[in-house]
């Protein structure tokens, strides 16, 4: 045996690679002290507690969402699926039934949009953007005839309502569930063959096919799981706002793919991952905050979050090409 | 030696096509047994039957002294056969080792598994233990060479413990000579290690250098067995009883010598890091063929010439006139046409028809000035130019993609001509063409070179030694030969394999 | 040599024309108001702003893209077409800015996607957003329409054309000036060439980065036409005009590809007329938009499974099966 080394070989490191892994921290850090100084309520710990709760609403939705983008599908239905878990709930409890039947009933229904999605894109293989905007466009459509086009307002859960509402000082008891599941998420990206085979069917779907691997099944339960998250936050909406809305998740819908695509910029050079996900929610909920508070309109946000996609996909696109 | 296959009697039909009748076949321990035979022949038909991909209809099979039934892959793998596809698939992103173990990382074979990279690695090791071969296995696919992508895949099929049988699907089709050669030491690897092989190639003169024995097929029979070692045969009798012909009659007559102006002139054409002053005439009347492997500059040169790329010095003239191309939308309005080495990929819309197709690159012609198509004149048009070509069948509204390689490029040539090109650029014009439609093939391009310049750019040494009038070698971006006539072929193959003589 | 085959289109307009008549019969026995000449034009006049956008959108799912700014450049158009109806008190001006300002919106993306070579779902994403983002600049989000009366905005919406609806006559020249680009010239030939396979494209002298762009380009002018209408038909510019653009026209494109085997312009068209046949009788019977929508998503799930390389060769398979030569799926997909 000749010069067999089996040790990792240092692949071929380029200065920018550190900036791009470290880049989306430092924006968040950069985002934290700038309002941090411009306006002290940034940093109290009320504003905290807020951001940390909305963010991890909003990374528990994104979560599934991230693997959907990384093995090279796209899922536009998730703002309509946590729509539809949410209505679902509020059109129940309006009609007397318990909060804990609720909820189940409209996290399972919320999934089994994912379920449908999973069916249509895995097994008949039908392109994922065109057949999610019209399986979303469905769930929001069910969503909107439960009001029959109007919200539900519905009392608060009383034995529930803790699950939103208890605090450890600054931080909200939905953050250590936020970061559980995320490192559990971690864990199975990094270390599981689930993880593994993500990655290798975005690069070469045939080649894990010929290996033996259920693709089919994997991309089913992405779309499964994009949807269990999807509909578990909207659950959560509905506990905090108490109310059940046809729309209520629409601005959560660019949040979700500039989190997705941005998040991609750190860590794994331009693959959509879930500890960037985590990160660039982060940064988009201190920045919708920070601006809030100076004042700034919607479609402010709507300009930059637009602009910040747009900045993460070139960066994606121009790693990639630059290295090989 | 002990065999570790042997078949007896199979005949395999297709509806009323048979596709092989009643064929013997067998291979022994540490033997390589190359099987030889134009594009549905039958070679792949049998290999399909052994690999479990095709069920025969009737005859025996043995593995290793046992009466054995193949019905699926699963079967064949559970007898020792392991078979190595011809564009086999591998994942860029990932190590060596890590495809050889895709699907099999963890001990249970679930979706959550632990990926143990150490435990793969050791695996991995323990497999170049029983196959002592020079690779590493640490490398990213996307980063290894084609015949170390090669080797990833062989040993991803012997990764089983008990592999008896390795089949081999033309792995040398992408591979330069050089690489080949490495292919080759890992064939012999496997060979001194017990394992029979059986090897599927287009090239004989591999046959030769690699194989024990060969297997010739012709029309679903088989026609010989023969050791290569017996001095009787050559590469000349094989090719006959592949085709009941003489090569010689693949390719037409060679035209005289010519002194028309030149229509195509390169004078000491650069590009940096693949093409080095490189210069060539083209006339009409006259074929120019340029040898040179994958990575030689042919691939550059055809380009540059095309617009495709930029050269960095020297000059192009056309008509004595120098020209700068700015693209290949330039290129083809100067009347350069590229017939490029991928038809599918490069040189056709496959889904479109063939009237689409041929139009494709001279709209201007297929249009009145305002833009809108001249249908009518464009179908005539089209038609008459495919009667020409033969184009089989003549249905010009068929998909590009419905037709075989040959006729494909037929449509590729048409284009040309109804582009009205006076030079035409042929890279790697037979891949994938069987050798009846070749022959045609090059009919047509003989033809062609009676109203056109033709430069013909190939790694098919056969192909260019038995079409173009004058011929030079391309070496690593470096003429080593420069277009001549009447050169020994010794000295052009040379000059392409290993460069200039110092 | 044949030139010629028998082409299927007859097949295929026959197959449209049962659709249609099935689709009124079942209308007209639930309301009988449906087959009126009164409620053929309405008809006609609802699906103009979707078959408009249709008809753009059509250039780009050619090349083989996506557009999916569709609703945020709608928006921003209408606002911009009310903005400068409110300051120049000019309809032509107006009308050129707001085609302009699409055809703007469009470029950017053709710019992204052909050029820089983003990919065009996410980028699409984004300028879309962006452009919603500024259609609030004019005004902070308060709606237009001053000056509609005196610039004769709402006659465009209110005139015919020998008894025809000014906005059918805008769509279906439109529709024939696409119709002619996209299939009658070489023009359109080179949108399909570069969407089936840019590097044939580009070895065939088909200038690639400038078609893609070209597309966006076309389809981002048409959603500003599309917005004048709807703008005229409103009788108001509001900052979330185009919220309801995407799904329908999508939907008509994918129907029409369903149809025809390959996005094509009449595809679109009668995509988008089956689509306004629908909606308009939903309308007469009440039913709420929700269901409405519901169903032409479902229509899009129907078209895309149809349209799929999948389903087409599990047709072809059965029609072989039953002795048929492959030559209708070649066709199909042709």
């Amino acid at each position: 045996m000749s010069d067999l080394t089996l040790s990792p070989r240092q692949s071929r490191k380029r200065p920018g690679d550190q900036l791009l892994t470290f880049g989306l921290p430092l924006v968040l850090a950069l985002i934290v002290i700038v309002f941090g100084v411009i306006s002290p309520a940034f940093v109290s710990a009320e504003n905290i507690a807020s951001t940390v709760r909305s963010s991890s609403i909003a990374g528990l939705m994104f979560l599934g969402l991230t693997w959907v983008f990384a093995v090279g599908e796209i899922d536009v239905s998730f703002v309509a699926v946590a729509a539809l878990a949410n209505m679902i709930i509020a059109g129940l409890i309006s009609g007397g039934t318990s909060w804990e039947l609720a909820c189940l009933v409209g996290f399972l229904a919320g999934s089994f949009i994912g379920v449908v999605n999973g069916v249509l894109v895995a097994y008949l293989r039908l392109p994922s953007l065109v057949t999610t905007i019209a399986v979303g466009g469905i769930a929001t459509a069910l969503a909107a005839s439960i009001g029959e086009g109007y919200s539900i307002s519905i009392p608060e859960a009383k034995h529930l309502a803790f699950i939103t509402e208890t605090r450890f000082g600054p931080i909200p008891l939905l953050a250590p569930i936020c970061a559980l599941a995320f490192l559990i998420a971690w864990y199975v990206q990094e270390k599981l063959t689930l993880g593994h085979y993500i990655y290798a069917i975005a690069e070469n779907r045939e080649a894990v096919v010929e290996a033996g691997v259920p693709v089919r099944r994997i991309i089913f339960l992405l779309f499964v799981l994009a949807a269990v998250c999807a509909s578990f936050a909207g659950l959560l909406l509905t506990l905090e706002l108490t109310s059940g809305q046809p729309s209520i998740a629409a601005s959560f819908f660019l949040d979700g793919l500039t989190a997705v695509l941005l998040g991609g910029t750190m860590l794994k050079l331009g693959k959509p991952n879930v500890l960037g996900t985590l990160v660039s929610v982060l940064v988009l909920s201190a920045l919708v905050r920070g601006g809030a508070l100076l004042g700034w309109q919607d479609s402010v946000f709507q300009i930059i979050k637009g602009a910040l996609l747009v900045a993460g996909v070139t960066v994606i696109i121009w790693s990639n090409v630059e290295r090989d | 030696m002990a065999d570790i296959l042997r078949m007896t009697g199979i005949t395999k039909r297709f509806g009323s096509v048979i596709a092989l009748r009643d064929v013997d076949f067998d291979v022994g321990e540490g033997e390589i047994h190359a099987l030889l035979g134009v594009n549905g022949a039958g070679k792949s038909t049998l290999v399909k039957i052994i690999s479990g991909l095709y069920v025969a209809d009737h005859g025996t099979i043995w593995v290793a002294g046992q009466q054995r039934s193949i019905q699926s892959p699963r079967d064949a793998i559970g007898c020792g056969i392991a078979a190595v596809q011809q564009h086999p698939e591998l994942v860029g992103d990932l190590s060596g080792y890590e495809n050889i173990f895709l699907g099999q990382e963890g001990e249970r074979h679930s979706l959550f598994d632990r990926v143990d990279r150490k435990a793969m690695r050791a695996r991995a090791e323990k497999l170049l233990e029983r196959f002592p071969i020079e690779i590493d296995l640490s490398t990213k696919i996307k980063h290894m060479e084609s015949v170390e992508r090669e080797t990833v895949a062989i040993l991803h099929a012997l990764k089983q413990e008990h592999v008896k049988l390795l089949i081999l699907d033309e792995p040398t089709s992408t591979l330069t000579q050089l690489e080949a050669e490495k292919l080759f030491e890992v064939m012999r690897t496997l060979k001194a290690s017990g394992i029979g092989i059986v090897y599927i190639t287009h090239r004989l003169e591999e046959v030769f250098e690699i194989a024990d024995r060969v297997t010739i097929f012709r029309d679903g029979q088989k026609v010989a067995s023969l050791d290569t070692s017996d001095a009787a045969h050559d590469e000349a009798s094989i090719s006959r009883l592949m085709l009941q012909e003489e090569m010689g009659e693949l390719y037409p007559a060679k035209a005289p010598e010519v002194a028309t102006p030149p229509v195509l002139e390169v004078r000491d054409l650069t590009v940096t890091g693949a093409l080095e002053r490189v210069s060539l005439t083209l006339r009409h009347g006259e074929i120019v063929g340029g040898f040179g492997l994958v990575g030689s500059g042919i691939e550059t040169l055809a380009k540059a010439l095309f617009g495709a790329e930029r050269p960095n010095g020297g000059e192009i003239l056309l008509n004595g006139e120098p020209v700068t191309l700015k693209g290949p939308k330039d290129a083809l309005r100067r009347g350069i046409f590229l017939v490029p080495g991928d038809r599918k990929t490069e040189g056709l819309t496959l889904t479109k028809n063939i009237i689409f197709n041929a139009t494709l690159a001279n709209l201007g012609r297929a249009s009145y000035p305002g833009g809108l198509l001249k249908r009518r004149r464009n179908d005539t048009l089209i038609a008459e130019i495919l009667e020409q070509l033969d184009l089989r069948p003549p249905q010009l509204w068929r998909r590009a993609a419905e037709f075989s390689g040959g006729n494909q490029q037929k449509v590729v040539l048409a284009k040309g001509l109804f582009s009205e090109a006076e030079v035409y650029i042929f890279v790697e014009p037979t891949v994938g063409v069987d050798i009846g439609a070749r022959a045609k093939l090059y009919a047509l391009i003989r033809e062609l070179s009676k109203s056109a310049a033709i430069l013909l750019l190939s790694s098919d040494f056969d192909e260019i030694c038995g079409l173009a009038d004058r011929i030079f070698s391309l070496y690593r971006g470096q003429m080593s030969v420069p277009p001549s006539r009447d050169l020994p072929r010794d000295k052009i193959l040379a000059g392409g394999l290993m460069g200039a003589e110092r | 040599m044949t030139i010629e085959a028998l082409r299927p289109l007859l097949a295929r307009v026959v197959a449209l024309a049962v659709i249609v008549v099935a689709i009124a019969v079942i209308f007209q026995i639930l309301a009988p108001a449906y087959l009126s000449e009164r409620n053929i034009l309405s008809i006609l006049k609802q699906m103009t702003v979707n078959g408009i956008v249709a008809i753009g959108l059509t250039f780009v799912i050619v090349l083989n893209r996506f557009d999916l700014s569709l609703a945020g450049v709608a928006s921003f158009c209408a606002m911009t077409l009310g903005f400068l109806l409110a300051v120049t008190n000019s309809l032509l001006l107006s009308v050129i800015g707001c085609i302009a300002m699409g055809a703007f919106c469009g470029a950017i993306s053709g710019m992204m996607v052909g050029r820089l070579r983003l990919p065009d779902v996410v980028t699409t994403i984004a300028i879309g957003s962006i452009a919603y983002g500024m259609g609030f600049v004019y005004s902070g989000g308060k709606h237009f329409s001053q000056n509609f009366f005196s610039t004769g905005i709402l006659d465009i919406n209110d005139s015919k054309l020998l008894s025809i609806p000014m906005p059918v006559v805008i769509m279906l020249g439109v529709a024939v000036l696409a119709y002619l680009i996209l299939h009658q010239s070489r023009y359109g030939q080179s949108f399909y060439a570069v969407g089936e396979n840019p590097t044939s494209a580009r070895l065939s002298g088909v200038p690639v980065r400038l078609y893609l762009g070209l597309g966006f380009v076309i389809c981002g002018a048409l959603v500003g036409a599309s917005m004048m209408l709807n703008v005229a038909a409103v009788g108001a510019a509001y900052v979330n005009t185009g919220n309801r653009i995407l799904l329908p026209s999508y939907t008509a494109v994918y129907l029409g590809a369903a149809l025809f085997g390959t996005p094509t312009i009449l595809g679109s068209l009668a995509g988008a007329f089956l689509m306004a046949m629908l909606l308009n009788g939903f309308n007469i019977l009440s039913v709420p938009f929700y269901y409405s929508d519901a169903i032409v998503s479902f229509i899009l799930i129907l078209a895309i499974a149809i349209f799929s390389p999948q389903t087409l060769t599990w047709l072809s398979r059965s029609l072989r099966l039953t002795g048929g030569r492959s030559r209708s799926t070649a066709e199909t997909r042709g």
